[in-house]
């Protein structure tokens, strides 16, 4: 209550003495006060023990402790690829917590702004806070440079952030995709810290089925419909073979221009549509002689 | 082929689960009562009591089980633990009860029962786990036992087993009396065993009890049924054909009607 | 499920390593007699085992006794092949149902060392049995005609299976009735038509 009163008592400058008050402890920063520095790194607390990381894995990491505490849903697929026109983005929409299925209606891409687009797989919460912080880092970024962050720095302040915390339980594997000076770009980043720039991603649980078909059907100069049907196939795929992804599956176009949702298909339907193309394709049988 | 002509257990699968548990293979649970089981000795005869309820981890596998187990007929045996254990052993004991009496001429003996199970038991080192209450009545009077699942015994006039035995406890250890009647008796179990149900999470449902009193026993089956469903609000009857069909076979079965016997005289 | 001098036996038809499928067209529900079918949950490798062993004591008790094994014998038997595996167990949860020679519905269910669960209602196994019983405690009444059991028990198997990851791709359900059995595969998530 005194130093409440000893602010105001002053009389004189009153502005500045508010302002001093609301960052006691700070150095005076009145007039060139940049949120940038403020909350460049938002601070968590960690564990009060001799080795948090040690500690922190423990807790978190099922593979290595049985009786982890902090279970994180796992499964997904989730794809991304370039083409001549842009980047397909494919996703599934299950979340499982242990083998019970918790929903089928995630949203598993995230649209950080309209020229960014980030995917989920491992732990949402981490995704999508990480994504959202990211989002804000990039429109600072767009703020003062007076211009659009590039995919390749925007996916390098994510993979910086995550390496800080490595170790500590964070379980993301992502993909970041967006439309920038450069053109199209799209960077897988995990929690780990690994960040590789590529032109073919599938990440998650389902993603080995999804690479399956993906790499078996791609072709750079395809169009827009084909890219699109691909991306749906693939996921429709893993969500068939991988007991952890199902749902329904959302397909993202990134262009020149900005991305676009390009809707959402539910695998169930997606099954019985290709069961009836298979039955009217004809296909040339064998003949044993 | 491993139906061989000896009895006892199989081990042929053991060493494969081991590789397969320590591969990280999670296994399913067996069957067991959380229960409370428990019994008293009345001024003629013994009550024994028993919860109906089994559980497999957190679910509650059988509402109305019977925990109360025939040994002959002037014994019966509660049994509490793993739930396939506690069946087998006391049908096992039942039937060399069985040819114990064909072979003696005598009606069988509690000690002689109380006698076999913990011998069984302490064989098994406590792997068979069956935690039971063993009540009979024969030539030396009503005799009430506790056998552990490690083979240890106790003789006492008022016992309870199981997860709820403390809370059938406190209720024998506040209202037993010496020479009870038998209605006494009855009441005080069901009181015991109804506060295992209420306060142990393990137990629940309804209260088995039976009488064994010199030359008869009666089963009291379900003697209170404290947890009564409710009637449901409405019925969830599907309309016929709400379900998708794909594929449909018949197996038309034929009943077979025992004729006159067939004539073979000519 | 019982229901109104019938019973019927439900399962999915997926075939799983951990999260991946494998086949979508395993049998997991089998005929013992002609009016006794069970199902058998768990371990692939033991389902089979378990099936092949059941078939030949069947068949040696149809021999021995010249007469059909009735479902409760028949529970029993397999009762009594599960624990004599006691400390060596095969990894499989039985669910037998069937109707006996007066007709009368028997369903019961067994853990993997052979407890047996006699129902009057239903009996559920394997990864979907936290929601199986949820399913069946609210769907399930008393007295049901044939073709209503039909379609209670195979919605609260779709509902069931619908939450669980490990289950699914297809469902069969068989009806036990005194004159026939009906045998129908349900149009489930991803469920694989062969006709």
């Amino acid at each position: 209550m005194n130093s409440f009163v000893e602010r105001f008592s002053s009389g004189s400058d009153l502005l500045s003495t508010h302002r001093k008050g609301l960052l006691a402890g700070e150095p005076e920063l009145a007039g060139r006060w940049d949120a940038a520095d403020e909350y460049a790194m938002p601070q968590f607390d960690l564990p009060h023990c001799a080795d948090p990381i040690a500690f922190l894995q423990r807790q978190t990491d099922d593979s290595l402790a049985e009786d982890c505490r902090i279970k994180i849903q796992h499964g997904t697929t989730t794809l991304a690829f370039k083409f001549a026109e842009g980047i397909i983005v494919a996703v599934d929409s299950r979340a499982t917590a242990g083998a019970y299925i918790s929903t089928q209606s995630v949203k598993k891409v995230i649209e950080i702004n309209p020229y960014l687009l980030g995917t989920m797989a491992g732990g949402a919460a981490d995704c999508s806070y990480w994504e959202r912080e990211l989002g804000r880092r990039c429109r600072l970024y767009q703020l003062r440079n007076k211009e659009r962050i590039s995919v390749a720095a925007a996916s390098k302040i994510l993979s910086n952030i995550v390496y800080s915390y490595k170790g500590m339980g964070l379980s993301m594997g992502t993909m970041i995709t967006g439309w920038d000076k450069s053109g199209p770009g799209l960077f897988y980043v995990d929690s780990d810290g690994t960040r590789l720039k590529g032109s073919i991603f599938s990440v998650g649980s389902g993603s080995t089925f999804a690479y399956g078909v993906m790499d078996s059907g791609y072709d750079y100069d395809m169009s827009v419909a084909d890219a699109i049907e691909l991306g749906r196939r693939s996921i429709y795929h893993a969500t068939h073979r991988d007991a952890y992804s199902g749902g329904v599956v959302n397909v993202y176009h990134v262009k020149q221009e900005g991305w676009e949702f390009k809707g959402r298909t539910d695998v169930t339907d997606l099954h019985y549509e290709y069961q009836d193309q298979a039955k009217s394709m004809h296909v040339p049988a064998y003949t044993l002689h | 082929m491993s139906s061989k002509l000896a009895g006892g257990f199989s081990f042929d699968n053991h060493v494969r689960n081991a590789a397969l548990q320590q591969k990280g293979l999670t296994l399913p649970k067996a069957v067991k009562t959380g229960t409370t089981i428990a019994g008293v000795i009345f001024k003629d005869g013994i009550v024994l009591g028993a919860d109906t309820r089994a559980t497999e981890g957190p679910i509650v596998a059988d509402k109305n089980c019977e925990k109360i187990h025939y040994l002959a007929p002037n014994m019966y045996c509660c049994g509490a633990g793993t739930a396939a254990d506690t069946e087998f052993t006391t049908a096992l004991i039942a039937s060399q009860l069985e040819l114990h009496r064909l072979t003696t001429g005598r009606e069988s003996r509690a000690v002689t029962a109380m006698t076999m199970l913990k011998q069984m038991l302490f064989k098994y080192q406590g792997h068979i786990g069956a935690a039971l209450v063993l009540g009979g009545y024969d030539c030396t009077g009503p005799q009430l036992f506790t056998i552990y699942p490690h083979g240890s015994t106790d003789k006492l006039p008022y016992v309870t087993m199981g997860s709820g035995s403390l809370a059938a406890m406190a209720v024998f250890e506040a209202g037993w009396k010496r020479d009870m009647e038998r209605q006494e008796a009855i009441d005080l179990v069901r009181a015991a065993i109804e506060s295992g149900i209420f306060n142990d999470l393990g137990s629940g449902s309804n209260v088995d009890i039976c009488v064994i009193e010199k030359g008869k026993h009666e089963m009291l089956r379900n003697y209170a049924r404290p947890n009564e469903r409710g009637q449901k609000e409405r019925s969830y009857r599907f309309a016929r054909g709400t379900t998708d069909v794909l594929q449909t076979s018949v197996r038309s079965l034929v009943t077979v009607v025992e004729g006159d016997q067939m004539d073979t005289s000519s | 499920m019982v229901g109104k001098n019938c019973v019927a036996i439900a399962s999915d038809k997926r075939l799983g390593m951990q999260a991946m499928t494998i086949s979508t067209e395993f049998p997991k529900v089998f005929p013992a007699t002609e009016r006794t079918y069970y199902g058998l949950a768990g371990l692939a490798t033991d389902v089979q085992t378990m099936s092949e062993l059941l078939r030949f004591k069947v068949n040696m008790y149809k021999m021995r006794e010249e007469r059909t094994i009735q479902p409760k014998t028949f529970a029993h038997m397999l009762s009594s092949t599960l624990y004599e595996r006691r400390f060596g167990p095969y990894f499989t949860e039985p669910v037998v149902a069937g109707l006996d020679d007066k007709n009368r519905p028997f369903i019961c269910a067994m853990d993997l060392i052979g407890c047996i669960n006699f129902a009057k209602d239903f009996v559920v196994c394997g990864t979907a049995s936290p929601n199986l019983y949820g399913m069946c405690e609210s769907l399930w009444e008393p007295d049901l005609e044939p073709e209503d059991l039909f379609e209670t028990i195979s919605q609260a198997l779709i509902s069931a299976v619908d939450r669980d990851a490990l289950s699914g791709w297809g469902a069969v359900v068989h009806v036990i009735t005194p004159e026939r059995v009906v045998t129908r595969t349900l149009k489930t998530r991803q469920a694989v038509c062969l006709c």
